[in-house]
This record gives C-alpha cells, structure tokens and sequence, in this order.
C-alpha cells in the first residue's frame, strides 16, 4: 500500500520533519496536562480539607474520581485528536490535492 | 440441563455463527484479510471490538468488586483502565497504524529493520498473551461450574466451561480471522453495555438513590468480611492513608497508601499502550487519523462502562446490607450482610433485582466478557506465530494460503495450551483466590506490557536514534525488573513493599528506557531511517487510501445515478 502510495502521494522529508516536530510537541503538552491531571487525584488526598470537602451531598474525590476522571480523558481526547489530525491536514499534502476529485 | 446452561450454550452458539456468517471464506482469505479483516474496519465498529478485547470478566465483575470492598480505592482501577488509552492515543495509535502491520513484533520488527527485535518482541507478548489467556479460560470453567453446576461427556463441571469456552471461541477466530472476530466483539461489547445500563435502570427504579447510598455508607467506618482462626468475620479496615483511623466508603485509603495508588494508577496507565491484542486492533483502521478518532470513540465507551460500574459496585453495597430479611440463597454468600466474595457483587444484585433471570443475565454477561477477551488473546497469539515466526524465520517464502494456515494453527495451537494448562489448574483452590488470581495475572500483563514493550514502542516512534540492539535491551531489561519483581512480590507477600512490586512498571519502564537510549547510542540505527520517518508521521499512505475510497463512493453514486 505505501509504494502504491508513493506514486500519486508524497511528504517531504522537511515537511515530515517539521510535521513529526509539532506533534511531539502537541502529544507531550497533553501528556503533562493527562498525568498532572491523573496524580492530583492522589496528591489530593494530602490536601483532605478540599478532598473531604462536599459537592452538594457528594465528597469531592468520590464525584472526580467516580465520574469526572472519564469527562477530563474524554475532552482530552478529543481535543488532541482533533489538534493532531488538523495539524497533518494543514502541513502535509499539496492544497492540489482533490482538485481533480469533486467527491469531499 | 437447566436455565442457565441453555442460555449460555445459546449465547456461544449464536456468536460462534455471527462470526462464521461474516468470516472470510477460509479458502479465499489472504492475510490481509485473515490478520487485518482487508484494513476497512470503520472507526465505531473498531472502537466498540477494540471494548469487547478490553473489557474481560476482570473489568465486568471486578471493578464493580473493588468498589464494593474497597469504596474509593476501588475507583482507581477503573480510573486506571479508562486512562490507558490516552497514552494510546497521543504517542502511539497513528503512527502505528501507518506503519506497522499484523503485528507489534512486526511493526518493531520493520522499523528497526531487525529480526532479532521481532523474535524478541514475539517472547514478550506470548508472556502478555498467556497471562491474559489462562486466567480467562479458568474464569470460563468457574463460571460454568457455578452457574451451570454438570458436566458434558464425562467432563466435570470446570473441565466443561474451560474446553466449552476454549473450544468454541478458537473455532471462531480460526474460521472467522480478524472480521469475524471484530464484529463478534462489537455485538458482545454492544451487550456487555446493555446489561450494565439494563441493570443500572433496574437499580434505580427500584429506589436506589446513588447520592444518598455513597453518603450512609460512609457515615460508618469500612467493614470487611476477614477470616481468623477459621472463623470469618466483619472487621473494621484501618485506614492505609491515615494509621489508626478507620477507612470509609467515600475516602481514600481503604486499600492503598499514597504510593500504592500513584504505583498502581502508572502501571495501569502505561500497560495499555503495549497489550498486543489491543493494539492489533489499530492495524485494521483504515488511516492512521481513523486510529485516532477510533481511540475517542474507545475513551467515550470507557467513561460509560465504568461510570455505571462503579455506581453499580456502590449499589451492591448498599442494597445487599438494606435487604429488610436476607433471602436464604444470600445466607452462605454473605456476613451480616457483606457478601464474602465481593466478585459476587454484580451477580447477587442481577438476582435481587430479576431473580434467577437476573442472575443468568449477569453470568452470560460475564461469560462473553471472558469469551470476547480471549478472541482478542488469540488473534494476537496467530499473527505473532502465523506471521512473525512462521513467515519471517520458519519458512520465508511462504505463500499467503500458508501464512493464513499457520494462524489458525496457531490459534488451536494457544487455546489448546491455555485449556490444558487451566485445566491442571485445582479449580478448588482456585475458588478460594478467584478472581484474586486472575486479577493478579491481569495485572502482571498490565506491568510487563508497560515495563517492557510501551517504553520500547514509544522511542521507536518518536526517537530517530533507536536501535535493534537498544529496543532488545528495553525490552530485556523492562520484562526482567517486572517479572523479578511480581515473583518477589508472591512469594514473600508479608514483605512491606510486597505491595508496590506487584505494580513495578515506574521503576521498571524508566529501567527500560535508560536501558534502550543507552545502548541506542553506542549502535548504529537503521540506515534508510529518513524513509522510515516518512511512513511514520508522513500521511502519504492515509492520503492515498482517503483518495481511494472517495473515488470508489463516487463509482457506487455514479452507478446508483445510472
């Protein structure tokens, strides 16, 4: 499939280059956010004012740790996927590309 | 035979035939077909198989477990689980689409240009794979025997669901290959979370109120069923967090300290991005951009599922303790109303909510958690066989029919050991750790997956300077520390930090990397390294195969015009 590629399609050594350089930098700044994110849970536990705290009836650890986590992985997800995949639309690949193919 | 046995036999049969109704014809299937079910899986029918490979019995019955004996500290496991896919998702799932194929050990293999790491790689995820796929064959054969309670031509009752279960799903790999496979895992992952969202509204209509349930049991400290002196009794849990103080339900540290849940929430964090029958998954999107949408759709599923895991696991805890007469079926499964084996959560609510139906819903439930997980195990086992070995050492010119051949070989082969080797296993003493072993061996995959593989992976996607010798060094030195450390771990389990080694991976993962950069700059790395950038972040490939199939709706629309 990728020689076949290689015939009508084509990324620059440069512009894979710069490409695979902006991505690193997107995957590793969600990564600190998903891991401060991820341990500020236990730390919390240090700060047991905030964390056996109330929301309405609820402790505050059991409402982030019990629901709220999978809405952060959620958001985050979603959002570096987006930022990624739009990243490749813009760098890589000619604005030419589909100008013979009516189909979008 | 009763209820439950006809249901079950119900269940194996109709995924055995949906599976076989969408396989590929076994003489026509190449193995880009068989391995890769032809790379067109479309991102929601992926992200929902790539669930059903997830989510085993471990996630179904244990998460709500943990939550039932251990409040808080429970969540993290579930937390954990749902996390693992964000490292997925950001380091991993598009680049290993685009370039890698069949396999792990084959994507390593390729990128490094080095059959010694695909070898390498194969050792490593049959440790992984086995450890997932006993544990699960042994669930299959528990599950049987409690629910079922007879055997079948002259099998006990365990003997029976273990070469049932086994028997049945490697039938349905090796005939169906991945696209059987993939929508067998859909429609039981698509099940799985019926019968949770099923359960979840019976609990509530019946009146459970989750806010209130959290809060009264936390107004009393943490009750446990412990056995002492052959007696087994209710005993308040000392909090791990606070030495002294009683643990409660909504609070941190009815299980771990501060340590134990940062350890536990790493190694569970990273063992995702290197479980093989996970990742095998990605190889069949059609892009590496489907990959990542796809790894979306898995982190939405994931937030459902274990939201009402949890919330189920605190029902079980409060319904079962409010039960005004306990009925005499509870009696022997419970302590002044603590069920002893807090794996029985879901399965004693099923019952109080739908009686006996409720019941067998619940095991069936469990039952194709197990059986969808060990599809994943085996595929993963057949392309590691079929391709990595037989194709690339044992006979390099062999044809597509051959390859296909020594995969489903392979899969007969693996759940033929998994089955014999579950089957030594005492199941009577077994009842006593169950699902303690079996979520112990999950978490040593877990723990070799993210010590030994995730780091190797990781640098060979994002490190130009990796080496063959550098990933065999990773992933010796990774898999070492935390097989070292989980033997350690069981055998002097009164030791203090017993604990924390049955999680190793932020040692042994950072061992690994250490490992890998420094042997990675005393050695050459592959010579064409600029091409193989180019296969990895370029999207060339993803550009073509987009082209290609507007192209082909454009015929389709053309046509249906005509």
């Amino acid at each position: 499939m990728d020689d076949q590629a290689g015939r009508d399609e084509f990324d620059s050594p440069a512009e894979v280059d710069a490409v695979f350089r902006t991505q690193r930098r997107i995957a590793i700044g969600y990564f600190v956010v998903f891991v401060g994110g991820m341990l500020l849970i236990p730390l919390a536990t240090l700060a047991s004012e905030w964390w056996e705290g109330r929301l309405s009836d609820w402790a505050t650890g059991f409402v982030v740790a019990g629901a709220g986590l999978y809405v952060f992985f959620f958001v985050l997800g979603l959002g570096a996927a987006s930022l990624a995949n739009g990243v490749e639309q813009r760098m890589l690949g000619t604005p030419t590309d589909d100008a013979d193919d009516p189909v979008r | 035979m009763n209820v439950a046995a006809a249901a079950l036999i119900v269940v194996l049969a109709t995924l055995t035939i949906v599976a076989l109704l969408l396989a590929v014809g076994p003489r026509r299937a190449s193995s880009i077909d068989f391995y890769l079910a032809g790379q067109r899986i479309g991102v929601v029918t992926n992200a929902l198989a790539i669930c059903g490979d997830y989510f085993s019995a471990a996630s179904f019955l244990g998460v709500a477990a943990a939550v039932y004996v251990s409040g808080l500290d429970g969540v993290w496991y579930a937390a954990g689980f749902a996390a693992g896919f964000v490292p997925v998702l950001l380091f991993v799932a598009a680049p290993l689409r685009r370039f890698g194929q069949f396999s792990l050990p084959d994507f390593l293999g390729r990128r490094l240009e080095s059959e010694r790491v695909r070898l390498a790689a194969v050792c490593v995820v049959q440790v992984i794979t086995l450890s997932y796929l006993v544990p699960q064959a042994v669930a299959s054969g528990i599950t049987w025997r409690l629910m079922v309670g007879s055997g079948v031509l002259g099998l006990d009752a365990y003997a029976t669901g273990v070469v049932l279960a086994t028997t049945t799903i490697a039938g349905l790999v090796a005939f169906g290959g991945m696209r059987g496979t993939t929508w067998a895992q859909a429609v039981q992952f698509v099940f799985l979370m019926a019968v949770l969202v099923w359960l979840a509204a019976a609990v509530l209509s019946d009146g459970f109120d989750y806010t209130r349930a959290v809060a009264d049991l936390s107004q009393e400290p943490l009750r446990n069923p412990v056995a002492v002196d052959g007696d087994v009794r209710l005993e308040t849990q000392d909090s791990a967090l606070r030495p002294g103080t009683p643990a409660r339900f909504d609070q941190p540290g009815a299980r771990y300290s501060l340590t134990g849940q940062i350890t536990l929430l790493i190694t569970l964090m990273l063992g995702t991005a290197g479980l093989p029958h996970v990742m095998n998954r990605y190889f069949t999107s059609p892009t590496g951009r489907e990959a990542r949408r796809t790894t979306v759709w898995v982190l939405a599923a994931a937030g459902i599922f274990y939201t009402l895991a949890v919330m189920l696991g605190t029902a079980a805890r409060s319904m079962i303790a409010a039960l005004p007469a306990t009925p005499s079926w509870l009696t022997a499964l419970t302590v002044e109303g603590v069920l002893r084996i807090p794996e029985h959560a879901l399965l004693a609510l099923g019952r109080i909510i739908a009686g006996d139906a409720g019941l067998t819903i619940i095991a069936v439930a469990a039952l194709v958690a197990v059986i969808s997980t060990m599809a994943g195990l085996l595929l993963a086992a057949a392309a590691s066989w079929g391709h990595d070995v037989y194709a690339f050492v044992v006979n390099r010119r062999a044809t597509q029919h051959q390859v296909v051949l020594a995969g489903r070989l392979a899969v007969v082969g693996t759940a033929a050991v998994a089955a014999a080797v579950a089957l030594r296993l005492d199941p009577t003493s077994l009842s006593a750790l169950f699902p303690s072993a079996v979520a112990t061996m999950v978490t040593w995959a877990f723990a070799v997956a993210g010590s030994a593989l995730t780091p190797v992976i990781v640098l060979t996607i994002w490190w130009r300077g990796m080496t063959a010798a550098g990933a065999v060094a990773g992933m010796a030195v990774g898999g070492v520390i935390a097989i070292v450390a989980f033997l350690v771990a069981l055998l002097e389990p009164d030791w203090t930090l017993a604990g924390l080694l049955l999680t190793p991976t932020p040692v042994a993962a950072p061992c690994a990397v250490v490992a890998a950069v420094r042997v990675s700059r005393r050695t050459a790395p592959p010579g064409r390294v600029t091409q193989l950038w180019a296969r990895l972040h370029g999207t060339a490939a993803d550009r073509h195969a987009e082209r290609i199939a507007r192209l082909t709706l454009r015929g389709v629309q053309a046509e249906d015009a005509a």
